[in-house]
C-alpha cells in the first residue's frame, strides 16, 4: 500500500507542469484568434469603438494575454472560474449545473454497457465456437460499425416520434412531470440517451472480455478449480473473472477519463443540456471562459481517471507491479 | 544487383500470394471488399449516378418540394433544401473516402516512423518516443479535434489558408491524422523490436547494409501485416469521425458530407425519416465494410493468431 501512495504523489507532481501547459496553450490559441467581445459586438448595429473598448475593459479583455492567463490560473485555484461573456452567467455554477447532467449519463452509460458487455462477453467465453459466441462475436463487429449518433437519432424516430414511449429531448418535463415524480421523469429522459451510450463502447468491451476469458480458461487452475469440487458458476465469475478482467479494468478507466469527449454528440442528439453541448456553444462564441473551465473539467477527469485506474489494477491484480 | 536462380524448379508463393489465397477463402472477406467496391463505384462514377446535380434544387420548383417522400424520380426523397438525397448520397461518398484514405495513409506514416525509430533505436530515445505516444493516446481527441478544427476555420479567412480550395476539409483530415497515429506507433515499435533480432537482419547489418535500408527495407516488410489492419480499421474511424464532426456543424459548407446531411436532416426526422436514415445507413455500410476488411486482413495476414 505504501508503495502505491508513494507511486501516487509521484504522478500527482509530474500533473501539475501538464496541467499548466495544457491550460496555457488553449487559454493563448483561443486569444490568437480573436476575442469574444468583438466577435459577439460584430452583431450589435452602429455600435463605436470606443464602447467595444469599454466592453472589453468591464471584461478584463485589454490586459496582455500573460496577464490574463494567471489571473485566471489564480482565479481558478481559488475556484472561480469567472462569468461567461455570451451567458452573463458564473461559470462555476454552469459548471455544476451542466456537469451533473453530462456525468448522470455518461456514468449511467457506462454503467450499462460493462454490465452487458462483461455478461455477453462470458457468455460467449465460455461457449467459445457454438452458435451462442457466434452469433454475439458476429453481432458485436456488426455493432462496432454502427454510428452510435445515427442509432441515437433511429431510437428518437422509433421509440419517441413513432411508438410514443421516450421523450425525444431534453433531461427533465417543464411541468407535469411523468407519474408526478421528478425522479422517475429524470429517469425517463435518461432512457434513450444511456442506451445510446452504452452502445458506444459495448462492442469493444465484449470483444475484450471474451478474448482474455478464453485464455484464462484455458489455464490449470480453472481445471484445478473445477477438480476440487467448485461449482461451474463460482469458477467462472469469481476464479476466472479474476483474472480476465484486468484488460477490460483498464480501458474502462481509458472510457472514464475520456467521457467527455463523446459527450457533445449525444448531446446534441439528445438536446441535452450538458458540458458537451455547452463547450460547443462556447467554442463557437469563443465563450473562452466556459471552454477553459470545460478544458479544466477534462483535464482534471483524465488525470483522475488515470490515478484510479492504476490504483484499482493493484488491487484487483496483485501481480502487477506499480513502478 | 538481382541474382536469379537459372531454373526455377517449383512454383514461387510468395507472402502475398498466399495471403490472397487465404483471404478469398473467406466470406467475410470478399463481403467487405464488395461494400467497399460499392462506395468506390460510387466515388468515382458519382456524375453518372447520380440522377440530378448535388447543388440542384429544381425540386423546389417543379412542385415536387422540400422532403419530398422517395418516388421514382427521387430514389431516396428530397431533403429540406430540394436536394436530392439520392444524388447528394452519391457525391457523399467521394468525401468519406477521400477522409478515411488521406487520414489512414498519413497517420500510417507518422505511425511507421515513430514506431520504427523507436523500436530500432531503443534505449532512451524509445522511452521518451513512447512517452510521448502514449501521452497523445490520454486525450480526449474529439473534443479537441473539434475545438482545433473550430480554430482553424475561424483562422482560415484571414490568412494565407483562404487560398486552399476545401480548407475545412483538409483541416479535419489533418487533425484527426495529429490523433490517429499513436495506435500505429506503438504497433510498429513491438515489431520492430520483435523483428530487429531476427538472423535476416543481423545478416543484413554483417553485410555492412546502411541503417536506412535495414530499416525501411529489411525490417519494414516483415513488420506490415498488423499495421495494414490497424490502417484498415482507422479509416472507418475516420469516416466516422468526420461524420460526428460534420454533424456537430464543424464540417466544411462546400463539401457534400454524410454528416452535414444528417445535421440537416436530423430535426425534421420525424415528418422526412428518409433524410436522415439513408445517409447514416452509408456511413455504417462504410465504416463496415473498412472494419470486416480489417478483420479479413488480420487472419489472411497472420494465420498463427487463429490455430
Amino acid at each position: 500500500m505504501n508503495r502505491i501512495l508513494r507511486h501516487t504523489i509521484r504522478r500527482i507532481l509530474f500533473m501539475i507542469p501538464l496541467f499548466m501547459v495544457i491550460t496555457m496553450l488553449t487559454f493563448y490559441m483561443i486569444d490568437a484568434i480573436g476575442d469574444p467581445v468583438t466577435m459577439m459586438l460584430a452583431e450589435v448595429p452602429g455600435v463605436s469603438q470606443s464602447q467595444i473598448e469599454m466592453v472589453k475593459k468591464f471584461f478584463g479583455q485589454d490586459l496582455p494575454v500573460s496577464v490574463r492567463y494567471f489571473k485566471w490560473l489564480f482565479n481558478v485555484l481559488h475556484l472561480d472560474f469567472g462569468y461567461s461573456i455570451y451567458k452573463g452567467l458564473p461559470v462555476g455554477s454552469l459548471l455544476v449545473a451542466y456537469g451533473i447532467q453530462t456525468m448522470k449519463l455518461q456514468v449511467a452509460g457506462l454503467a450499462v454497457s460493462v454490465l452487458i458487455g462483461v455478461y455477453l462477453g462470458v457468455k460467449s467465453a465460455v461457449n467459445q465456437y457454438n452458435k451462442k459466441d457466434i452469433a454475439i462475436v458476429s453481432s458485436s463487429l456488426l455493432g462496432r460499425s454502427l454510428p452510435a449518433f445515427w442509432l441515437g437519432l433511429i431510437l428518437i424516430l422509433v421509440f419517441s416520434y413513432w411508438l410514443g414511449i421516450f421523450p425525444s429531448h431534453g433531461a427533465v418535463s417543464y411541468a407535469d412531470y411523468i407519474f408526478g415524480n421528478r425522479v422517475l421523469d429524470e429517469l425517463w429522459h435518461m432512457t434513450l440517451p444511456t442506451l445510446m451510450i452504452a452502445f458506444f463502447d459495448l462492442a469493444t468491451y465484449t470483444l475484450l472480455l471474451r478474448s482474455s476469458m478464453v485464455d484464462v480458461l484455458r489455464e490449470d487452475f480453472i481445471l484445478a478449480a473445477r477438480a476440487s469440487g467448485l461449482s461451474r458458476r463460482t469458477v467462472i465469475w469469481k476464479h476466472a473473472m479474476r483474472n480476465a478482467i484486468s484488460p477490460l479494468v483498464s480501458y474502462v478507466g481509458y472510457t472514464f477519463g475520456i467521457m467527455i469527449a463523446s459527450a457533445p454528440v449525444t448531446e446534441t442528439v439528445f438536446s441535452w443540456p450538458g458540458l458537451g453541448v455547452l463547450f460547443v456553444d462556447a467554442i463557437t462564441n469563443l465563450d473562452y471562459p466556459i471552454v477553459m473551465g470545460v478544458v479544466f473539467i477534462l483535464v482534471i477527469t483524465v488525470f483522475a481517471s488515470n490515478l484510479i485506474t492504476d490504483i484499482i489494477h493493484a488491487i484487483v491484480d496483485p501481480r502487477i507491479e506499480v513502478e | 544487383m538481382k541474382r536469379r536462380l537459372p531454373l526455377r524448379i517449383f512454383k514461387e508463393n510468395s507472402f502475398s500470394d498466399l495471403a490472397w489465397q487465404r483471404f478469398k477463402g473467406k466470406k467475410i472477406g470478399l463481403f467487405s471488399l464488395s461494400l467497399l467496391l460499392l462506395i468506390v463505384v460510387m466515388a468515382v462514377f458519382a456524375p453518372t449516378l447520380a440522377l440530378y446535380d448535388p447543388n440542384d434544387q429544381s425540386a423546389l420548383f417543379s412542385g415536387t418540394g422540400v422532403y419530398a417522400a422517395p418516388s421514382f424520380d427521387y430514389p431516396f426523397g428530397t431533403d429540406r433544401f430540394g436536394f436530392d438525397v439520392y444524388s447528394r448520397i452519391v457525391y457523399g461518398s467521394r468525401t468519406a473516402l477521400m477522409v478515411g484514405a488521406i487520414t489512414a495513409v498519413l497517420a500510417t506514416l507518422i505511425g511507421i516512423l515513430v514506431g520504427a525509430l523507436a523500436g530500432y533505436l531503443g534505449g532512451q530515445r524509445d522511452e521518451a518516443l513512447m512517452r510521448f505516444t502514449e501521452a497523445f493516446m490520454l486525450i480526449p481527441s474529439f473534443i479537441v479535434i473539434i475545438f482545433l478544427v473550430r480554430i482553424f476555420t475561424i483562422l482560415s479567412p484571414t490568412s494565407f489558408l483562404r487560398n486552399i480550395p476545401l480548407v475545412t476539409l483538409w483541416i479535419i483530415i489533418f487533425t484527426l491524422t495529429i490523433f490517429d497515429w499513436p495506435p500505429i506507433a506503438r504497433i510498429c515499435r513491438a515489431q520492430f523490436l520483435r523483428i530487429k533480432e531476427q538472423e535476416f537482419v543481423q545478416a543484413a547489418r554483417c553485410l555492412g547494409s546502411s541503417r536506412y535500408r535495414i530499416l525501411f527495407t529489411e525490417i519494414l516488410p516483415s513488420a506490415l501485416p498488423p499495421i495494414v489492419v490497424l490502417a484498415a480499421l482507422e479509416a472507418g474511424s475516420a469516416i466516422l469521425s468526420e461524420a460526428m464532426i460534420s454533424f456537430l456543424g464543424f464540417g466544411d459548407p462546400k463539401v457534400i458530407s454524410w454528416g452535414q446531411m444528417l445535421r440537416f436532416a436530423a430535426p425534421d426526422m420525424r415528418w422526412a425519416p428518409w433524410a436522415s436514415i439513408v445517409p447514416g445507413f452509408f456511413i455504417f455500410v462504410t465504416i463496415l465494410g473498412f472494419n470486416l476488411l480489417a478483420d479479413a486482413l488480420s487472419d489472411a495476414l497472420n494465420p498463427r493468431l487463429k490455430e
